[in-house]
């Protein structure tokens, strides 16, 4: 299994999208208290193709594994989404889901 | 015969939409208005992100429990039928106050949850930028039974 479990569902002309990362999300005064680097997930983007539909400059203050839900209008089913997040090292990752 | 044209038409049209939808621009915000994340107070990171405004209490809605029992993971919605250009939302219970803020044009759905941490029981502020200029604001206070910031 990857990294984001995600879900992507069209009801009506809206897709509802729900995903679920897995990230540590340590805030400065945690990883201050374990003696780590602070490192947390600083912006996150859906497209679907090349549109943007989500986009999203995050802090530290999002929870452990955060989850998050939208939604947009514009695809149909069988449409590709895209969620990449990037974190505070720069680190990157992408995954897709087809939209059921 | 009539109803299967009817049909076409509308896969046509279905078809046709993405086009008409406009994309999003991608903005880092952390990049654009790095101060906005090291303020400590909701009023200074407000300032830092938009400047001297003055919002409106309405049109803003902000859903999170009455009483989160475990601040590591406190569901917030945010619900707007305003069109924006941006949502930020901010809280006054951890060291810096931003929480995130999204991007948002005219084809957009502000309809967003996401889990936060919260260290004690305090505020959580949603401000809408909205395209015609103008600010709207939105907040819930909430109790935290157990803080979710130290583990």
């Amino acid at each position: 299994m990857g990294n984001m479990k995600i879900k992507a569902k069209l009801k009506g002309d809206v897709i509802g999208v729900k995903v679920m990362a897995k990230h540590d999300m340590l805030t400065y005064d945690q990883a201050k208290k374990k003696g780590k680097e602070a490192n947390f997930i600083t912006h996150i983007t859906a497209k679907v193709g090349d549109r943007v539909v989500y986009d999203v400059s995050t802090s530290q203050f999002w929870s452990k594994n955060p989850q998050w839900k939208f939604k947009f209008k514009g695809a149909s089913k069988g449409d590709m989404v895209a969620i990449t997040w990037t974190d505070l090292s720069g680190k990157s990752v992408t995954e897709s889901k087809k939209i059921k | 015969m009539k109803r299967r044209k009817f049909l076409g038409l509308g896969v046509m049209a279905v078809a046709a939409m993405p086009a008409a939808l406009s994309a999003l621009s991608s903005i880092d915000f952390r990049a654009t208005k790095p101060d906005t994340w090291t303020a400590h107070k909701v009023d200074e990171a407000i300032k830092a992100l938009y400047g001297e405004i003055k919002a409106e209490e309405s049109g803003v809605k902000v859903k999170a429990p009455k009483v989160a029992s475990n601040g590591g993971a406190i569901p917030v919605t945010v619900k707007s039928d305003i069109t924006a250009k941006s949502v930020a939302v901010f809280q006054d219970a951890n060291p810096e106050a931003t929480v995130c803020v999204f991007a948002c044009d005219k084809d957009s759905i502000i309809d967003y949850m996401f889990k936060i941490k919260m260290k004690a029981s305090g505020t959580i502020t949603a401000i809408v930028e909205g395209e015609d200029g103008k600010f709207y604001k939105g907040s819930m206070t909430l109790e935290v039974a157990k803080g979710g910031c130290e583990g």
